[in-house]
């Protein structure tokens, strides 16, 4: 694919007990693309996105940033992490300055850059996560999904080319859920790569273009999500497929055809758009 | 953690630490300079009138936070009173005796270190730990130091809520129920915090080098508006400090 920006070509990584957690993984991520990573608890995720920041080296394979293998020195590091902004699972184990202005601050004040420009970025990042009113919170004083929109703040402010997110929405309530997609659909209209492990269908078949799916550390599936969530070795791996996709199918069973501009609805609310545009239609004719 | 709420809600929390930071030296220097108990004595009202009036803070929080160190105190000048003596005379070899002559001297230190103890309160409760760091940073105190103090500051919060949860999910399981299980909840306790944090510092040091880091920890540090007239002011007051702590007889 040309516009590969990281791929993994047979990695395989082993954890020093021994456990293996990805077993000849290959996979590609594309530029400027939502990127959903699926698979069931302990299938490798996690793992995948240690590696692709340059924190967990493979023990064998290959690992490229647009075609060219990755320079595990530390200028090469530098570089990486630079480009990819990793936000962990669990924000606790991520912010580590008492204050929140402080702790956005860590990631470009690690870049070297000049004062007066990590300040300005700080501010921007924490201003894109809503978080601009807290800055000067003690972390500690945060709610869950607050300290999380702090630990991407931190992540935006080095502004990466790529931002990896592992599990996200998990513990967000719905309103906060909701608030972080518009985060996420503003970074992704800026051209920025998006790639979000989770273990919410739904989500991921209404949110992504691409789909990866990982099982017991192997590929098994990746392509556009539309296609790749619907196939029938992805539904058995994950135990369900997409809400909207199975009322589309029994509506189309009955007779309704529903579509938004022509294609299947992905989302809760394409869905009612189509069920209410296909209403319209038949009671034009 | 009342120092930490008060540091964060009191009324001069967006005033320069350097300012705050320069009226607590100044009051210890103040301390030390008093020539008389008397002179201390006022010094220390002095800022503890300040903090409680100035900045706001609760005097009954302000008597919570000095209660600790207050019984310290208390205990070493007591102990400072009374000494030991080794005479020949009596059947035990030792005896208490009670120092009368030293009393003046013992007043002047007991008062001092009133005096200490105010000023840094003053700067405890008035200023978030963060601001003080980075203020100790621009000291250029050594880096290591810094790092370590603000690790532990954070680890203290994770570290006491995850006592917190574990203890709550043990007592949920009937942990504490009788004195046997507590024991045994309470030894389950320790060694689940030994491996959080272990796993806690590990995972620390990964997202710190997720974000680039290879070296010391570097932060930005807070921007106070209009910073030079509050240390200006911080300045005067601190003199006119230690210039009445002279004077008074
Ligand atoms: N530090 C570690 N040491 C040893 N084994 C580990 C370690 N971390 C993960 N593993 C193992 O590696 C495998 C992959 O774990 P990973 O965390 O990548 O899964 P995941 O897909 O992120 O799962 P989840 O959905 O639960 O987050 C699992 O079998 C896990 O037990
Ligand atoms: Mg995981």
């Amino acid at each position: 694919m040309s516009n590969a920006i990281l791929s993994l070509k047979d990695v395989s990584y082993s954890y020093p007990d021994g456990t293996s957690a990805l077993n000849d993984c290959s996979l590609t991520i594309r530029r400027g693309m939502r990127t959903a990573v699926m698979g069931a608890n302990g299938a490798g995720k996690t793992t995948m996105f240690l590696h692709l920041n340059g924190i967990l080296r493979s023990s064998a394979g290959d690992i490229q940033w647009e075609g060219t293998s990755l320079d595990y020195s530390r200028d090469g590091m530098r570089e990486l992490r630079s480009r990819v902004g990793l936000v962990f699972q669990n924000p606790d184990s991520q912010l580590f300055s008492a204050s929140v202005r402080e702790d956005v601050s860590f990631g470009p004040m690690n870049l070297g850059l000049p004062k007066n420009v990590v300040r300005k970025r700080v501010e921007e990042a924490l201003l894109s996560v809503g978080m601009a009113e807290s800055a000067d919170k003690p972390v500690h004083n945060l709610s869950y999904g607050q300290k999380k929109r702090v630990c991407i703040a931190g992540v935006l402010a080095m502004e990466p080319e790529v931002l990896v997110l592992d599990e996200p929405m998990a513990g967000l309530d719905a309103a906060m859920q909701e608030e972080l997609t518009v985060v996420l659909e503003r970074l992704h209209a800026a051209g920025m790569t998006i790639i979000i492990a989770t273990h919410d269908l739904d989500f991921a078949y209404g949110w992504a273009d691409e789909a990866i799916v990982l099982q017991r550390g192997r590929l098994l599936a990746q392509g556009n999500a539309a296609d790749v969530l619907l196939r029938p070795e992805v539904q058995t791996e994950l135990g369900s497929s997409p809400l909207v996709a199975e009322i589309t199918r029994s509506l189309a069973l009955t007779g309704m055809a529903v579509r938004v501009n022509g294609y299947l609805p992905r989302s809760r609310s394409e869905l009612l758009k189509a069920i209410s545009e296909f209403h319209r239609q038949e009671n034009e004719q | 953690m009342l120092t930490e709420q008060s540091a964060y809600t009191n009324r001069w929390r967006q005033i320069s630490p350097v300012a705050k930071g320069l009226v607590s030296l100044f009051g210890m220097v103040a301390a030390f300079a008093a020539g008389s108990p008397r002179a201390a004595l006022l010094v220390a009202i002095i800022l503890s009138l300040a903090t409680v009036l100035g900045a706001g803070i609760p005097p009954a929080r302000y008597l919570r936070v000095a209660t600790p160190a207050l019984f310290f105190l208390l205990a070493s000048c007591l102990s400072l009173l009374v000494s030991l003596e080794f005479n020949h005379i009596s059947t035990f070899g030792v005896s208490l005796h009670l120092s009368e002559s030293e009393l003046p001297r013992i007043t002047q230190v007991c008062c001092r270190s009133l005096a200490c103890l105010t000023a840094l309160l003053f700067l405890a409760l008035t200023t978030p730990l963060t601001d003080i760091i980075s203020l100790m940073r621009r000291c250029k105190l050594p880096e290591t130091l810094l790092d370590l103090m603000t690790l532990s500051y954070r680890t203290l919060f994770v570290l006491s809520e995850a006592v917190h949860e574990t203890a709550t999910a043990q007592s949920a399981r009937l942990g504490y129920a009788t004195f046997k299980l507590s024991m045994r909840s309470l030894g389950g306790l320790v060694a689940n915090l030994a491996v959080q944090v272990w796993q806690r510092s590990q995972a620390l040091h990964l997202s710190a080098s997720a974000r680039g880091n290879d070296g010391a920890l570097r932060f930005l540090e807070p921007d106070y508006p209009g910073s030079h007239r509050a240390i200006l002011s911080a300045v005067i007051c601190g003199i006119l400090l230690v210039v009445t702590a002279v004077y008074i007889p």
